[in-house]
């Protein structure tokens, strides 16, 4: 590997002299003149026909400038996945029926939020109630109220079936007959919320000439723009989307959500800027959380542990309109397909529709859940067969080079390595042992050991699944880096900056990004599929290597050197050997202009997921090739569990990780951590209780994300299985979604080797525990 | 329904800068800070005093300004993260906590470094503990507060003492 000068640095981010002073402008900071307040009226039912809405007092109200209904809109239907199979299923303002409790049924702009607030209480809505049903496995019973048909190509008798999928190779039947040990389990996640500090929000502003200006904290602009262009009948074009900082997103910025389309709305009809922001209990109580599973297991497996045939069936409670539901279901197979070798599986998957409110995307997407429920059962089919965890984990793991059953490859996957690295590293066999062997002590408090594994996407095929970048050279040789990628916290302007100073040898603080306009950026895979530093980043590479051949063109030409004889070194080339003969960057610059016939030194690059790839693969069959890149982790929890109290503390988790190589140390470690403390949220304090549809904890105070007495140590061991040469393109892989999953299940695991108390649900609640223990009932 | 009441007259002493300014008598610090004046800095993310996003420092001491009257702020004195670094240089703490990895999104990056700032001016010894529960009302989803607390620790075990 070459001497890098920039990329695997630990570079402090570019934005952080802004945030750490205040100067940093958020969407929720952003301000026009004129501008109104925008409101929205949700439903009060969780299932209903809407008989009338009259806002003819709202209207009259001094102070108010604009309030629209579904009778304002064009009727167009929206969804996450649109596609023949999936068509759209989601007015972005309910018109005639509403689904559930907190959906958009009016909008109102006003001149302060106090005349807002009471316009809101003077339209009157006629609701006649119809039955709801809130529970998937009831939603699924003939007699249960439809709350949309059954998808028409689902043949079984099930009821609101919104999306399924089905898959599987190799012959179950066959894989069971030969196994010499099989078991049956049934694990069940619940729902948590996303937790970004800065709530939803949008600014909009429609020029009368026709042109529409969108400022929303979001995790990519172009999908927006598609979404709103069409549902509010706008030209694309007419359309642009831009970014402000965005405080935190985490999978919950994604998709198009009424406040845009009503903020939107709002300014067209009023004709000034709109601004609507979201209050903490809405985003609790009416916008979307992550997806909670049921997941039926039965599994085949060798008597040396070989896993030899599983049947898995999904049942994802998706709410009222499929949101990211079917896309779940998609991915779920996938975390069964990839980190260990399977010979057979049969997959099926169903999203159902409930009277709850629609759910996305939330950091690992199903991952958590799922590695949740297998690397908890392989546990339990190891003690079974007595074998160690991470011996079964070793023998089941996926090779470097192994083909999938979907035609990808996990090219350099560490998977292996990971495992040993993290279980020597906690000295995980001798823990595991011994703390069995302590079951009779006095001591109420226990320690326990576990692991599991994941593995994740990074960058796969869905819209917009390219990435294109420009890098431009000013003329005092400095860098602009025009991207669509959006920085949502994780760092993305300084990674792909970091990957620009590389190429062109200009310091990452002389490079100015322009990021995430869909005016003046090309378009973008957005922060939301992982792919952030793998297509992204190629596509800046790319940009950036066009301007470093030009660079050394020029300089071989002005120098009289060959072009391999030069060297670029912090924006000048010299010739090796001889540092005296050597140009600036800003010499370069202008001979370029003189003898390139004006050329100003500009590149432009682009990469996709898949190069040769058409589509992206069936939601329905999981057929066609799902992601080039792989990234790979073992993690290790250790617990200590209170048999008195059943408290569970997380109190150390161990990340040995592949992702190719980290471009910045510092920033990777930062997105385990932060996965981490997510991670132990979900194991043990956060929960959206829902009761008949409605929100019961719809704060920070009730809702209990980790603070920081919650805080967990966190230890990460990077697994290089990547390398970095300047001038090719590279495979590395994603580290900001993945690491949510396998600590889940080490956690679940470790309980038990403590107390042998085995979960098979979220959260691990005291309640759980001592139920376990048979201290309570 | 909160209705408009008469505006009354206050000053208020935000960052050295002495401010006349007539407030109805319902409004929070929060929206004056941000909306009136263009404070941006101090962020909202409950509007109910339960993230700690919104805090300032008045006399020194942390305080949530979404919970507090701007009328009742007369004759004090207010400083927010726009206040902290002055000339444009950076404070200490400022230093660390982007030498460190402290922030990521940044938006509960204010107030953290807000009441770290008042606890180490306070306390120029805090325990484990002491740090702890200075910023146990703080809301961070992305960092996990290890960063944080590690950059704390730098900042202690440089020796620095907060006082100008
Ligand atoms: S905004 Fe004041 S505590 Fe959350
Ligand atoms: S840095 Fe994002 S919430 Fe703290």
């Amino acid at each position: 590997m070459s001497e890098l000068d920039y990329v695997g640095k630990r570079i402090l981010r570019k934005d952080g002299p802004d945030k750490i002073t205040g100067r940093a402008k958020y969407t929720m900071d952003m301000r026009l003149p004129g501008m109104l307040v925008g409101r929205i009226l949700r439903s009060p039912c969780p299932h209903a026909r809407i008989l009338n809405i009259d806002t003819s007092r709202a209207e009259k109200l001094p102070g108010v400038k604009a309030v629209i209904t579904a009778n304002d809109t064009l009727g167009i239907k929206h969804a996450f996945v649109e596609t023949p199979r999936y068509p759209p299923d989601q007015y972005a303002l309910a018109a005639n029926r509403v689904r559930y409790v907190g959906e958009e049924v009016a909008a109102v702009a006003a001149i302060d939020p106090y005349v807002a607030e009471e316009a809101l209480h003077l339209i009157q809505v006629d609701y006649e109630e119809m039955p709801a049903v809130f529970d998937p496995i009831e939603a699924m019973r003939q007699d249960a109220p439809e709350i949309h048909p059954t998808h028409p190509k689902v043949k079984e008798p099930f009821k609101n079936i919104g999306g399924k999928t089905y898959s599987g190779w190799g012959d179950v039947e066959t894989g069971f007959a030969q196994s010499d040990y099989m078991r049956e389990d049934r694990f069940e996640s619940h729902l948590r919320t996303h937790g970004y500090l800065e709530t939803q929000v949008a600014l909009a502003s429609f020029e009368p000439a026709g042109k529409l200006n969108i400022w929303t904290s979001s995790q990519g602009p172009f999908i927006k723009r598609e979404k709103l262009a069409r549902t509010l009948g706008l030209p694309l074009s007419a359309v642009r989307v831009q970014m402000a900082y965005v405080g935190g997103a985490f999978g919950g910025k994604v998709d198009l959500y009424a406040h845009e389309f009503c903020a939107a709305l709002l300014s067209m009809k009023a004709g000034l800027p709109v601004k609507i922001a979201a209050t903490r209990e809405e985003v609790f109580a009416a916008y979307r959380h992550g997806q909670p599973l049921i997941v039926e297991i039965k599994t085949g497996v060798k008597k040396d542990g070989t896993l030899l045939a599983q049947q898995i069936r999904v049942i994802n409670n998706c709410g009222a309109y499929r949101g990211t539901g079917v896309v779940v279901i998609f991915l779920a197979w996938g975390f069964v397909m990839l980190p260990y070798r399977l010979p057979n599986l049969k997959y099926e998957g169903y999203a159902v529709y409930t009277n709850n409110p629609p759910r996305t995307a939330q950091r690992g997407h199903g991952a958590p859940q799922l590695r949740f429920a297998l690397d908890s059962q392989l546990d339990m089919i190891a003690e079974e067969l007595g074998m160690d965890p991470v011996e079964i984990r070793l023998k089941n793991a996926r090779q470097p080079g192994e083909q999938l059953p979907n035609g990808d490859n996990v090219h350099n996957c560490g998977l292996v390595e990971c495992i040993e690295r993290a279980a020597e590293h906690t000295g995980f066999r001798e823990k595991h042992l011994q703390n069995r062997s302590v079951g009779t002590t006095l001591d109420p408090l226990r320690r326990g050991i576990g692991i599991a594994v994941s593995s994740y996407h990074s960058g796969s095929l869905i819209y917009p699944n390219s990435s294109s970048a420009v890098v431009k050279m000013n003329d005092d040789g400095t860098l602009t880096l025009m991207t669509g990628a959006m920085d949502i916290g994780q760092g993305a302007e300084t990674i792909l900056s970091q990957i620009v100073a590389e190429e062109v040898q200009v310091p990452v603080d002389k490079i100015e990004v322009i990021a995430a306009d869909t005016e003046t950026t090309p378009v973008d895979i957005g922060s939301w599929i992982s792919g952030n530093t793998y297509v992204t980043g190629n596509a800046a590479r790319e940009a950036a290597s066009v301007v470093r051949k030009k660079l050394l063109d020029l300089a071989a030409e002005e120098l009289e050197a060959s072009p391999e004889d030069l060297v670029l070194d912090n924006m000048r080339v010299y010739v090796a050997g001889s540092p005296g003969r050597a140009l600036k960057y800003r010499d370069l610059f202008t001979a370029s202009i003189r003898k390139r016939r004006g050329d100003p030194i500009i590149g432009e690059g682009h990469w996709r997921t898949m190069q040769d790839v058409p589509f992206h693969p069936s939601l329905a069959t999981t057929k066609g090739r799902w992601s080039e890149n792989y990234a790979f982790d073992a993690q290790v929890a250790e617990v200590e569990v209170n048999t008195e109290t059943g408290m569970v503390r997380l109190v150390r988790a161990v990340t040995a990780h592949d992702c190719g190589f980290p471009i910045n140390p510092l920033l990777v470690e930062g997105q385990i951590d932060g996965q981490i403390s997510m991670a132990l949220g979900h194991a043990f304090l956060e929960e959206v209780i829902m009761k008949d549809g409605r929100t019961l904890n719809p704060s920070w105070l009730d809702y209990h994300m980790p603070c920081i007495h919650n805080m967990a140590v966190s230890e990460s061991i990077d697994v290089i299985t990547e390398t970095y040469d300047v001038g090719r393109s590279y495979r590395t892989k994603e580290v900001g979604e993945g690491l949510v999953s396998a600590i889940l299940a080490a956690i679940a695991n470790a309980i038990f080797n403590a107390i042998g108390v085995r979960l098979y649900s979220t959260p691990f609640t005291p309640e759980k525990i001592l139920r376990g223990l048979g201290r309570i009932k | 329904m909160k209705k408009k009441q008469g505006r009354q007259l206050i000053e208020l002493a935000v960052n050295g800068e002495a401010y006349e300014l007539a407030e109805e008598p319902q409004v929070t610090l929060l929206e004056v800070l941000r909306n009136d004046l263009e404070l941006t800095g101090t962020k909202e993310s409950c509007g109910t005093g339960e993230c700690g996003a919104c805090t300032v420092l008045i006399d020194g001491e942390p305080v949530l300004s979404c919970l507090t009257l701007a009328l009742d702020c007369r004759d004090l004195d207010i400083l927010t993260i726009e206040g902290l670094a002055k000339g444009g240089d950076l404070t200490h703490v400022q230093e660390i906590f982007l030498e460190r990895g402290a922030v990521q999104c940044g938006f509960c990056t204010p107030g953290v470094v807000l009441a770290t700032t008042a606890l180490l001016k306070a306390t120029s010894r805090p325990t484990d503990y002491e740090i702890k529960k200075a910023l146990e009302g703080h809301l961070c989803r992305c960092t996990g507060y290890n960063k944080i607390v590690e950059a704390i620790d730098k900042v202690l075990t440089d020796g620095y003492l907060v006082n100008e």
